[in-house]
């Protein structure tokens, strides 16, 4: 009998959930959703080990991570643990982060630029509770940086690390879906279906036309998938000063970035590797030109329908750029002209323009 | 790891703190708990992988936790010396082309790394390296020309960390070795 009231009850539970947020939510702030975190219970967290992983699972971590680093661009397999949340969900970047967290770190995540992001608030919590580290928004303040798909746009420095989180590991799988054969590529420096695959792109549409996931060249040995960054960050991962570690947990691989090691993203001698194009916009709140820019549709004020704007991807950044507009990327540096990511081109903006990415 | 006097969780993780710095900036020297040697040994050895080692205490103390996988040098995951007799750096696993990460680590003790060696200068080049690096280690130039025998096939070859008392060094096999 109890059965049956429960399945009875399920179709109007539902509806009631659907009616409370008809609009998809409301944005909330940092601060809000820590708190709205902070007051769930924090009960079942006593027993475990420091950093939430058992010490063996860290032993796997580290091994794959220190190897990764001597092999840059090799993708190294490790037995990635199932995690409180779901692959897919940044195990990979959570495993890798844990296993570096020590308590005198200040931690950093970020979900597509935005430290607010309910997954990037969840995965500080975790590591907030289990590895009792202080963590920031700001990235110049980080030790560590856990980030899916963005770069911040303020120079990282060398006592910085930053764990990218990765959903597919093997740049070569967009033209053969076989990981073994893809391997056999790997090892012996086989890229030349990745070449034939540009090609077409320059065929087809007058330029390489990758969005993000753009396959970039190790040490000039192995052809890397940088994780979906836009073509934007790319070239930050090129000599940069601080390690990069690239986790995939659902696929189960760890591979790095060094320092000062060359990341050339692959092109034609002839079509260059091109960044994303703003041409005449800057960020309706900061102002910023010289940032990767997203677009905003938001309800216009005075009309009925919606207009877009533009707006910076790196919230970070960009409420200190609303302070002030003129704080350089390199701000927190003594060294000058370090600078990095691409300018926005706007004088050219129209031949930029041709075969754009329609 | 209490027998061995390192603490299993934080220690450890400064210990891998440490190597992570010095695997991923090639020829630098960094601090970690100390005895050194066994730290590096706590933070990546377990029954997962397989262990070469002249250290009785050593051994005695990870066949106690149940942690000991032992192989000889030539088919060890990792390999540990204190005493540097017996065995040859060149005769250690490599991996393969496919999975190159199956390469030996192979942690040296040394008695003085850095400004206090009086052993081999090796200069440095390549990923991790801003220019150029030169490390002096207390080894004989012969054993740094084996490491460098070792590292040649690239990306199949060994890793190397050198341990003091209390600092690590890393040369692993991405960079050129130059005996100077």
């Amino acid at each position: 009998m109890t059965d049956h009231t429960t399945t009875d009850d399920a179709p109007s539970d539902d509806r009631s959930f659907d009616d409370s947020a008809p609009d998809g939510g409301m944005p909330v702030s940092t601060a809000s959703v820590d708190a709205a975190l902070e007051s769930l219970d924090d009960d079942g967290l006593t027993g475990y080990n420091y950093a939430y992983l058992d010490e063996h699972t860290k032993r796997e971590v580290r091994r794959s991570m220190l190897k990764a680093v001597a092999i840059p661009g090799h993708q190294v397999p490790y037995a990635s643990r199932p995690m409180p949340l779901a692959r897919g969900w940044g195990t990979g970047g959570i495993q890798a982060s844990l296993s570096l967290l020590g308590p005198e770190d200040r931690f950093k995540v970020i979900d597509q630029g935005a430290d607010e992001s309910v997954n990037a608030a969840n995965i500080r919590r975790l590591a907030e509770t289990t590895a009792e580290v202080e963590t920031t928004t700001d990235t110049t303040d980080a030790d560590l940086i856990q980030s899916r798909h963005r770069i911040p746009e303020e120079v990282l420095t060398a006592g910085q690390r930053l764990v990218l989180q990765v959903p597919i590991t093997d740049a070569l799988r967009k033209v053969d879906p076989s990981d073994a054969a893809n391997r056999r590529r790997h090892a012996h420096k086989n890229y030349g279906k990745m070449w034939v695959h540009l090609y077409e792109n320059v065929v087809e549409y007058g330029e390489i036309n990758i969005a993000s996931r753009y396959p970039t060249m190790v040490a000039g040995r192995y052809l890397m998938d940088p994780s979906p960054i836009p073509r934007w960050d790319v070239p930050k991962l090129d000599d940069a000063d601080h390690l990069t570690v690239l986790a995939a947990g659902r696929e189960a691989r760890i591979y790095a970035v060094p320092p000062h090691t060359a990341v050339e993203p692959l092109a034609f001698e002839d079509r260059d590797f091109t960044v994303e194009r703003f041409p005449e916009q800057a960020c309706h709140a900061c102002g910023s030109t010289d940032t990767y820019l997203v677009e905003v549709s938001e309800e216009s004020a005075d009309e009925d329908g919606f207009e877009t704007r533009y707006a910076c991807n790196d919230s970070s950044f960009c409420r200190k750029r609303r302070e002030n507009p003129e704080l350089p990327k390199d701000h927190h540096l003594d060294r000058e002209g370090v600078d990095w990511g691409p300018e926005t081109p706007d004088g050219d903006a129209s031949t930029a323009q041709r075969g754009g990415s329609e | 790891m209490r027998a061995l006097g390192i603490d299993p969780v934080h220690e450890t993780r400064q210990t891998f703190d440490g190597l992570l710095s010095a695997m991923s900036r090639p020829g630098t020297i960094h601090a970690v708990p100390t005895p050194a040697d066994h730290a590096v040994v706590a933070t990546l050895v377990d029954h997962e992988v397989t262990l070469a080692t002249d250290d009785d205490g050593l051994r005695e103390t990870l066949a106690d936790q149940g942690r000991l996988e032992s192989a000889p040098h030539e088919e060890a995951d990792v390999v540990h010396a204190r005493e540097h007799t017996g065995w040859d750096i060149r005769e250690c696993k490599r991996g393969s082309l496919v999975e190159p990460s199956d390469g030996a680590t192979v942690v040296y003790r040394v008695d003085a790394l850095g400004d206090d060696a009086t052993g081999a200068t090796v200069r440095l080049a390549g990923p991790g390296v801003d220019g150029t690096e030169t490390l002096s280690v207390d080894l004989p130039d012969t054993e740094l020309t084996a490491v460098a025998t070792a590292q040649a096939e690239y990306p199949r070859g060994v890793d190397v960390i050198f341990t003091t008392a209390d600092h690590v060094a890393a040369v692993p096999r991405s960079v050129q070795l130059e005996v100077a």
